[in-house]
């Protein structure tokens, strides 16, 4: 067991952990944080775990709860403000980005990310970006349709 | 949702945004992994590491000895405490050879993958760790893997109780009687001598399926007063109930399912009835505690989602002007273990040969299939389930009648195309409404064939292939009694249950059990539609046995046919009542037709000024049930049941553009466009979105994913690194077109979709590579396509 200090969406966690437990498993069981998804069980391929740690997406099935100590983690849970949800999470509602939904968080971390380092992508670069998300509802369609009219939600609220 | 409002409050086609999606975007989804009992504890499977042994020992004590550790259960528990799976209930009225099984393995393991013990502990890493240490003595026995061989004398036994390893065999064609079958194929035999044009082939098609991103999970509590409530990742809460009470040997008022309002995806994987739910539920009444068993991806890709796996070799004879005459098809189909309660793996090839004949005018036809046990896990329902590979069949026999003749292949589609419905095909499948030529004419529309050729032709001589490939499918749209009492054993009608609140909401109760497809919004929007109220005013409950009037499940695009139909008739039964009491309150003589419900209001037609809200009248019945018509009772909630009167069906035809390298056998996707025949739409974002899902999982199946299992029966992709599904980088966009035809046999025209939509998604896509390499006269008889294997075949063409 370690004593970890991890903070989640803003508030601190210190909590007693094996060394073995799972980033994904800390935030679903322990912090019943379970928007953040487990598809591939724990191979990092499938993306729905896909959280932030310190900003940058990452597969929380590939990283222990003790290598997050002193990181800040953000999960789905954490994308809106409030009640304000964020321009993706409105894209992917508008252009009915999402079926079942158990993709869709790993997917809106991911693009998040990726929108903050190409805010005006090309839907060949948006497929790209996704290719650490499998989806298996949507054709991906409707997903790269939401990412690109996210990108312009984001440029038209910059400007 | 406000500015979605319309005036006339007419719901239907709006592209509205979903309800089910303001808590996925935000991570409030609760699926089953998200159920949390006190107390739980977690079970962890022990599953047979070789495809075909004895079992001779299984030496638990190790792991009943590590701390955490609560019990590991065996086969002996299971044969002993409960009944076998080969309950009534779960046996389709179909002549097959059912063997017996039990919840784990006794005796002999007969697949990679088959369970054989459960552990289970206070933590799943406790749950893991002990699993390891569950030591099975084994006996190898030789393994059958290929359906052919299966069936020949001498073959390994997959089953004692199945003798020669014959599952299931089927004449579809002919008649009842031997005899008349017997004539049947000299007639048709005589069609093939007097033919100009026969196109013989054996087409292949590899093991794959839809493989949902959320695996499964079963989660039991039995308590002594109230017994067994399971939370199970199914789409027919209600036939999983049953088979429960039947295997557990249960009183009935004991069980409840319940499906979560949130599932990953089904696509037919989470229809059967698994083995698992009864181990779970067997140890959480053993135990007296809540157990818990989330699937891994590895156990999933073993054990569900295997589909497809059949060979047909199929002899077609057409005049040389392309007219289709006589289709001869003998299919064998690789069952694996068939230890999968409804289907058992081989309905699925059985529906796959009803729907072969596709939309064409054969004269004559002469079908029949084999199915094979073999040391494979059981094929499991995949959507566009079970005529993947005859329609990848049927489709390529036509462009190859195309090319022989010197004929576009979409003419020689239109030419064969059933002119008029309904129709009933040479396999007995009815067809009931609809206009395949206008489909056929709008996807046309979409391309200027003429100048396709000419760019062709001009590119060739540059040395760069590409190719046009066409392919169509009739879909089933929900499915009959009339074809799923015998299919299935269980009845198709749609059902619901519709429940006025006295502050005008309206809470609908469905028996099916979504995973995705959007049922909350679609139902949202025809009660909508149906009251004269705002979406939002809606409310749906699936799921859950202990709430919802009985459904055969989430199954062959019924909601959109019978489920959306059965809650338009318990509105029109509940405006009959509200109607009668406002009548009687207006002091008027009035029927039903005299009133309009919209804007959340109901009016007097005849005098508009006459009228009150929705909310108030509803009020007044539920809660004031006083001076009402003679013969009147208060309350507003009414069950519907649905059925149509013939069985239905959608329709689709597809075109896609490829370009080939012949260098390396790689090809591109250029264009992917559609025609489609989804009757009156609901919500033209979801049936959108069911579309291009469907067609991508087809592309996925046919030529990305594979599973492959090793000459001594070892999975080897139970894993998506090694179980390849496509990415968002490996498919292209899809442009869809819709020319629709009402359905004449459901209240709003409305037909359900999606299902069935895969399957002309490998014919349409070979069909363009082979007409891309036509100068080598390249054929594809077999899935998957991938480059390694066009190379071979390009490289033998030009050698």
């Amino acid at each position: 067991m370690q004593t970890v200090t991890i903070t989640v969406n803003g508030e601190a966690f210190k909590e007693a952990v094996p060394e073995r437990l799972l980033l994904v498993d800390f935030l679903r069981e322990r912090l019943a944080l379970t928007g953040t998804h487990v598809s591939c069980t724990y191979e990092g391929v499938c993306g729905a775990c896909t959280v932030h740690l310190d900003g940058d997406a990452v597969k929380s099935c590939l990283i222990l709860a003790v290598q997050a100590d002193g990181h800040e983690v953000t999960t789905v849970e954490g994308l809106a403000k409030g009640e304000e949800l964020s321009a993706l999470q409105k894209a992917f509602r508008e252009e009915h980005g999402l079926q079942c939904g158990f993709c869709t968080p790993g997917i809106l971390m991911n693009m998040t990310d990726f929108l903050k380092h190409n805010p005006n992508p090309t839907d060949d670069e948006i497929r790209m970006g996704l290719i650490g998300n499998l989806c298996r509802c949507t054709g991906y369609v409707h997903i790269v349709r939401a990412v690109r009219t996210a990108a312009k939600m984001l440029a038209a609220s910059a400007a | 949702m406000e500015n979605q409002l319309k005036e006339n409050t007419q719901w239907m086609g709006a592209r509205l945004e979903r309800k089910e999606d303001l808590r996925l975007v935000t991570g409030q989804g609760k699926y089953l992994a998200d159920i949390v009992l006190p107390g739980m504890l977690h079970a962890v499977f022990v599953r047979s590491e070789y495809a075909h042994a004895k079992i001779l020992g299984i030496d638990t004590s190790a792991a009943l000895e590590t701390p955490g550790v609560v019990a590991v259960l065996t086969g002996d528990d299971f044969k002993t405490d409960v009944k076998s799976m080969r309950q009534p209930v779960l046996l389709p009225n179909l002549p097959a050879v059912y063997p017996e099984y039990f919840a784990l393995a006794t005796d002999k393991v007969k697949y990679h993958g088959d369970p054989i013990a459960v552990v289970i502990a206070r933590d799943k890493y406790t749950a893991e760790d002990a699993a390891e240490l569950v030591i099975v003595d084994y006996e190898e026995l030789p393994v059958i893997l290929d359906a052919e061989a299966a069936l020949e004398p001498g073959a390994p036994q997959v089953h004692d109780d199945q003798p020669g390893n014959e599952m299931f065999a089927m004449t579809f064609t002919g008649g009842a009687t031997e005899e008349e079958q017997r004539q049947n194929e000299a007639e048709v035999e005589a069609i093939f001598k007097a033919a100009d044009v026969v196109v013989s082939n054996r087409f292949r098609v590899h093991r794959t399926g839809i493989t949902p991103m959320e695996p499964r999970g079963v989660l039991c509590e039995w308590t002594m007063a109230d017994g067994l409530t399971a939370w199970i990742t199914t789409q027919r809460p209600h036939i999983d109930r049953l088979a429960l009470i039947d295997i557990l040997d249960v009183p009935g008022e004991k069980v409840r399912v319940i499906a979560p309002r949130d599932q990953g995806g089904g696509f037919g994987v989470k229809a059967p009835f698994f083995r698992e739910n009864v181990v779970i539920a067997h140890a959480a009444r053993k135990l007296g505690k809540p157990v818990r068993w989330i699937e891994s991806r590895y156990e999933s890709l073993m054990s569900v989602g295997q589909e497809r796996d059949q060979v047909n070799t199929m002899d077609v004879a057409a005049t040389k002007d392309g007219k289709l005459l006589a289709v001869r098809n003998r299919g064998i189909a690789n069952n694996g273990t068939g230890q999968t309660g409804v289907y058992w793996g081989f309905v699925m090839p059985f529906l796959g040969q009803v729907e072969m004949p596709n939309v064409y005018t054969w004269e004559k036809g002469d079908v029949k299939l084999r199915v094979a046990s073999t040391n494979k896990a059981c094929l499991t329902p995949s959507r566009a389930f079970g005529h993947f590979p005859t329609r990848f069949a049927v489709e390529r026999s036509v462009d190859m009648v195309a090319r022989r003749c010197g004929l576009e292949p979409s003419d020689v589609r239109r030419k064969n195309m059933i002119p008029k419905l309904p129709y009933t095909t040479v396999t007995g499948e009815y067809y009931d409404s609809g206009d395949f030529l206008k489909v056929w004419d709008n996807l046309l529309t979409n391309i200027d064939l003429p100048a396709f050729r000419r760019e062709q032709a001009a590119l060739r001589e540059q040395g760069r292939y590409i190719g046009i490939g066409f392919a169509c499918g009739a879909e089933l749209s929900g499915v009959a009694s009339e074809l799923l009492v015998p299919m299935e054993n269980q009845p198709g009608y749609g059902a619901a249950t519709v429940r006025v609140d006295p502050r005008g909401k309206v809470m609908i109760y469905g028996g099916d059990a979504p995973g995705g497809q959007g049922h909350e919004t679609t139902v949202a929007q025809v009660v909508a539609s149906t009251f004269g109220i705002d979406p939002k005013d809606s409310i749906v409950t699936t799921g859950d046995t202990g709430a919802t009037p009985f459904g055969a499940g989430t199954i062959g695009a019924r909601a959109g046919s019978y489920f959306v139909s059965a809650v338009h008739k318990a509105c029109a039964d509940l405006k009959e009542k509200i109607t009668h009491v406002l009548s009687h309150d207006l002091d008027i003589r009035a029927t039903v037709e005299e009133f309009a419900f919209i804007n959340g209001e109901v009016i007097y037609l005849r005098d508009p000024s006459k009228k009150k809200t929705f909310r108030e009248i509803v009020e007044r019945i539920i809660m004031f049930p006083v001076n009402l018509p003679e013969g009147e009772v208060g309350g507003l909630e009414a069950t519907a049941f649905f059925e149509a009167a013939k069985p239905m069906i959608c329709f689709n035809g597809d075109f896609c553009i490829v370009e080939v390298d012949i260098n390396t056998g790689e090809f591109k996707i250029k264009r992917w466009v559609t025609s489609e025949d989804v009757g009156n739409v609901i919500n033209q974002n979801i049936v959108d979105g069911q579309m291009h899902g469907a067609i991508v999982q087809g592309l996925s199946n046919a030529v990305y994913e594979e599973f492959i299992y090793n000459e001594q029966g070892q999975q080897m992709t139970a894993d998506f690194e090694n179980y390849k599904l496509a990415t968002a980088a490996d498919v292209p966009d899809i442009e869809l077109t819709y020319a629709s035809t009402p359905c004449v046999h459901t209240p709003l025209g409305t037909r359900g979709i999606g299902e069935g939509r895969p399957s002309s998604v490998p014919g349409a896509l070979s069909n363009a590579i082979c007409d891309a390499l036509a100068p080598f006269g390249v054929e594809i008889t077999e899935l998957p396509l991938r480059p390694s294997s066009l190379w071979a075949k390009i490289k033998a063409a030009r050698a």
